[in-house]
Parts: C-alpha cells; sequence; structure tokens
C-alpha cells in the first residue's frame, strides 16, 4: 500500500533524477487524481489535461517543493481548484454535458457503474461536486477540505449535506 | 457514497500511459533547462543592464550602439535576389499576395491571395483569401475556387493519382478533393486551432491536425481508419511530418515537441521563432532568440548567429541550402550546411514583394514542372 512518507521518498529521490521513483509517484497517484477531476467536469478528455497540468506542476516545482507538506492533498487541491474552474467556465459557456460523455468504460472485472450517480453528481453545482468528491472519493474530512479549498468549514459542511441530498433524491438508497 | 470509489473514468489505463509519456518527457528536459537557467539568469541580466547603462552613458558609448544598429545583417549582402543559391522554387507569401522565385531569380506575382502553399509535387499552388479557397498554377491562373466563410490555413497533400487540401473556416476542419470537388466538414472532429494541418508524406491520405484543446490529431481523411490523439501541448504554433512520415514536430508558444504515433520522442521547454525537419532527416532545424541575438541551430549545431530577430526557415529540395527570413535586416539569408559554410544573403527583402510587412516563407519546393 502506498504512504505519505513513500510520497516523500519519492519526491526526494526524483529530485536527485530518479526517473523511476517519479513514475511509482504518478502510478499512486494518477487514478485518483483522474477521477476526482473527471467526476468534477464530466469530460474524460478535460479531466485528463487537469490530471495532466497537475503532474507537470509537479515536475515543474520538483525542486521547490516544501517537504515538510504532504504531496497527496497538495495534488489534490490542484486537480479539484481546477476541475471547479473548469466546469464553471463551460456553466458559463452553456456547454451541455452529452450522454456520450457521461459513458463510463468499466474494466472487464469491475462492477457495473451507477449511472444514476453520475447523472446526480452532474446536476450539481461544480463547488457541490468538488466537496463530494473530497470527501467520498479521496476521503479528506470536512476541516481538511476546509483548508484545501479555503473555505469555511461551514461552507464546506452546507455544500455536503445540499450536495448530498439532491443525491439521494436520485439514487437514494444506494448512497449510504 | 461507497458507489465512488467503485467509478472509474474512461479510459483509466490510456489516459495513464499518454500522461505519464508527457510527464516523463518534461522530467527528462527538466535538470539542463531549469537548473543552468536560473543561475544564469541574474548575473546575464545584470551584466546586459550595466553594458546597456555603460554604453548609453557615454557619447562614444552612443557611438558604438549607434554603429551597432547600421552593422545589423550581413555586410556583403546583394541589393536584389539575382538567384537563388541552389535548384528549386521558393513559395513567399507578403502583404501584396503570394510570389515564386524561381532558380534564376526571376519572381512570379500570384494574385491577391494569402496562406499559399505548394501541392504535393510543386504543380500548383492551393490560396485563400477572405472567403474563397483557390487552386492556381505556378502562372498565377486560377483553376478553380470554392467559396467558403473566413477560409484559412489551406494545406495539400496525397499523390499525384489522388490529393486533398485542408483548410479552416474558423475552427472547423475541412477537407476537398483536389480538383475541388468533394468539399466536406471532417465530420465529428473536434475544433481546430489557427495553426495549418499538416499531410503526411507518402503513400495513403493521412493528415495531423491541433485541436483547440492543444491536442494533436491525426486521421485517414479518406475515412477508412480511426484518429489518433497526442499528448495535450497547449498554445501551438505549427506542426510538421519528417519527409518519411515517421515523426511529426510541434512547435507551441514554449515548446517543440517530436511526436512519433502521437506519444513524445522528445519536448523541449524552449521558446522558439520556428523550427523544421531537414529534408530526409530527423534532424529539427530551429530558429531561437537570446537576448538581443538569434541563431539558427541545426541538429544543435549553431549554423548563423545574427542581431534581431529571425522568422522563418526553409530548407532546399536538396536539403543543403537553409534560407532563413531576418525581418530586423531586412535580409534573407542562405547558409550551405553541407561541405564548405557558405552564407550568401540578400537585402532590400519587403520592396522587392511589393513592399508593406515583412514577407514569410512558404516553402522551397522541388524543380519547375
Amino acid at each position: 500500500m502506498w504512504r505519505p512518507s513513500a510520497d516523500a521518498r519519492a519526491l526526494r529521490a526524483a529530485r536527485r533524477g530518479d526517473e523511476e521513483e517519479l513514475e511509482r509517484l504518478f502510478r499512486a497517484h494518477w487514478p485518483r487524481a483522474y477521477r476526482a477531476a473527471y467526476l468534477v467536469v464530466h469530460d474524460a478528455a478535460a479531466a485528463e489535461d487537469i490530471a495532466q497540468e497537475a503532474f507537470l506542476m509537479v515536475v515543474r516545482t520538483l525542486d521547490r517543493f516544501d517537504r515538510s507538506r504532504p504531496f497527496g492533498p497538495w495534488l489534490h487541491r490542484i486537480v479539484v481548484n481546477r476541475a471547479i474552474d473548469h466546469a464553471r467556465a463551460r456553466k458559463v459557456r452553456g456547454e451541455v454535458i452529452s450522454d456520450a460523455q457521461l459513458d463510463i468504460a468499466a474494466a472487464p472485472d469491475e462492477p457495473p457503474l451507477d449511472e444514476q450517480l453520475l447523472a446526480g453528481l452532474a446536476a450539481l453545482d461544480p463547488e457541490q461536486r468538488a466537496v463530494i468528491v473530497l470527501r467520498h472519493l479521496l476521503e479528506y474530512t470536512p476541516g481538511e477540505i476546509a483548508e484545501l479549498l479555503e473555505l469555511p468549514r461551514g461552507t464546506v459542511n452546507s455544500r455536503l449535506r445540499r450536495g448530498l441530498d439532491s443525491l439521494r433524491e436520485r439514487v437514494g438508497e444506494e448512497l449510504r | 457514497m461507497r458507489l465512488l470509489q467503485r467509478i472509474q473514468a474512461p479510459d483509466e489505463e490510456a489516459a495513464a500511459e499518454r500522461t505519464w509519456s508527457v510527464v516523463r518527457a518534461a522530467y527528462r528536459e527538466r535538470e539542463p533547462v531549469l537548473r543552468s537557467r536560473r543561475r544564469a539568469r541574474p548575473a546575464l541580466l545584470l551584466a546586459a543592464a550595466l553594458a546597456v547603462v555603460a554604453g548609453a552613458a557615454t557619447s562614444p558609448g552612443r557611438a558604438v550602439i549607434g554603429s551597432l544598429r547600421k552593422a545589423v545583417g550581413v555586410e556583403h549582402a546583394a541589393p536584389e535576389l539575382f538567384r537563388l543559391p541552389t535548384g528549386g522554387r521558393l513559395l513567399v507569401n507578403s502583404s501584396s499576395g503570394p510570389w515564386i522565385v524561381k532558380a534564376d531569380g526571376s519572381k512570379r506575382h500570384l494574385g491577391d491571395w494569402r496562406d499559399a502553399a505548394w501541392s504535393p509535387h510543386g504543380l500548383y499552388v492551393v490560396a485563400s483569401r477572405a472567403n474563397e479557397l483557390a487552386a492556381l498554377d505556378p502562372q498565377g491562373h486560377v483553376r478553380w475556387t470554392l467559396s467558403r466563410p473566413a477560409v484559412r490555413f489551406p494545406s495539400w497533400g496525397g499523390s499525384t493519382a489522388d490529393t486533398r487540401i485542408a483548410y479552416l473556416t474558423t475552427s472547423r476542419l475541412h477537407v476537398v478533393a483536389g480538383d475541388g470537388t468533394q468539399d466536406g466538414d471532417a465530420g465529428g472532429m473536434p475544433a481546430a486551432a489557427r495553426v495549418a494541418p499538416a499531410w503526411r508524406p507518402g503513400p495513403g491520405l493521412l493528415l495531423a491536425y491541433v485541436t483547440t484543446r492543444g491536442r494533436v490529431k491525426s486521421f485517414d481523411a479518406a475515412g477508412t481508419s480511426a484518429w489518433q490523439s497526442s499528448v495535450l501541448l497547449p498554445h501551438p504554433r505549427s506542426l510538421e511530418w519528417s519527409s518519411d512520415g515517421q515523426r511529426l514536430l510541434v512547435v507551441t508558444r514554449d515548446k517543440l515537441a517530436v511526436l512519433r504515433g502521437g506519444r513524445p520522442l522528445s519536448l523541449r521547454s524552449e521558446r522558439v521563432e520556428a523550427a523544421t525537419f531537414r529534408p530526409g532527416t530527423h534532424d529539427v532545424t530551429v530558429l531561437r532568440r537570446h537576448g538581443p541575438t538569434s541563431e539558427a541551430l541545426v541538429g544543435g549545431r549553431v549554423v548563423f548567429r545574427g542581431t534581431g530577430s529571425f522568422e522563418d526557415l526553409a530548407w532546399s529540395p536538396d536539403g543543403r541550402w537553409l534560407v532563413l527570413t531576418w525581418p530586423t535586416a531586412d535580409q534573407w539569408v542562405f547558409v550551405r550546411v553541407t561541405g564548405p559554410r557558405k552564407i550568401v544573403a540578400v537585402s532590400n527583402v519587403t520592396r522587392q514583394f511589393g513592399g508593406g510587412s515583412f514577407p514569410t516563407l512558404a516553402g522551397w519546393c522541388c524543380s519547375a514542372p
């Protein structure tokens, strides 16, 4: 299992030029970063771009990265904030999420995917989607989310509550 | 909400591989670029600032700067383009329209068109104006036209038997047959950035273009195979295949990428004015600026350096001569790269192509048909 101490070791090695360690770090964090972006923007190409930009920022700031800070929350903060910006811009432009964009490809051994949940998430504001993704996909506490997004904790709690209420109306018991 | 943990985003593994290839390329480029620049930049800036202040503060200093300004350009440049240093024909876009320059130095104005580009074998030229696409012969006779709104960046590809022209209307990519028929939107393809599409040399009709998001897409314009997508390369400026069709050179605002099969073979964080493959090789020729000077590099070796900006470059069809344009000096400079180095320069370029703004090169093509 990948741990925060492994992040720190990988970053140190990558700073010294160890490409294998950088790849290890990338492989450990890619799935959650990409999924988080996808669940906020609901557009696979945009999510890939957002996650890619975040990892390129890792490379660009490798030498300056504050070793005392945990890597995962730093990465997730970049991904989720960019995803919120992207989703807001889409909303302003009035772009519609097509059914094709909501299609999710499952690996053959994966359980079936819940399109209702995706449709429910897509109906929420980007800010509500982001806190739900941070809480229930990336498993941050409301206090940590407040720090990551630089929001009052009350705002995080209310976004979580309203977002989950709205999702429950669509998806029902599955959310428990 | 455990459901959220089970959801996989589309194409996760392929997306990871695409992204890792970009991240790895950026990482491999990181050390030489970031570290050396960071250390050198303050010292260089300080030295440059001191030199300028010292130069400007005294009257002898002012005189030196004045003489340097006058000395920009190759000193013994010919006053006119009397002849090309080797065979082939140059296609030039100027504010008065496109021109063809033959090896003997004769020039022919093709009319009031813009964005001219050669057909694959130099038999014709495609060009555009506000709402029109046209095929012209090298004498400037119009063979056919097609009225379409806001036509830009036409590019002609294919074999002698079957050719196609790709062009943009605002951000839509269109493809029309070489005889002006069967025009159509390249159906379903994502919107295109304002960069000329590029046809892969050789058999088939493989077309590459850049989307507005900065992905290079390549697809078979005959419609028989699926398209391929590259890594993200935002702010693209030009796109070009190597002459063997194996590699694709992408210049962006701050990167230089060589792709093979959509994946970067190299990705350099570098701001360049222009770049192209040397014919018959995978060597990349680059024009880049370093403070007050610019330089031309072939395969990493500086072949010419001068004050001010270089803008365009083109290789002679035989790959022996490179021409670069130098707006600061109003000159073109031809550099022989094989054998003993030779430099031939031509002055007063703007005037020779109708005045107005400094002309741009659109290719040095094959010998006269």
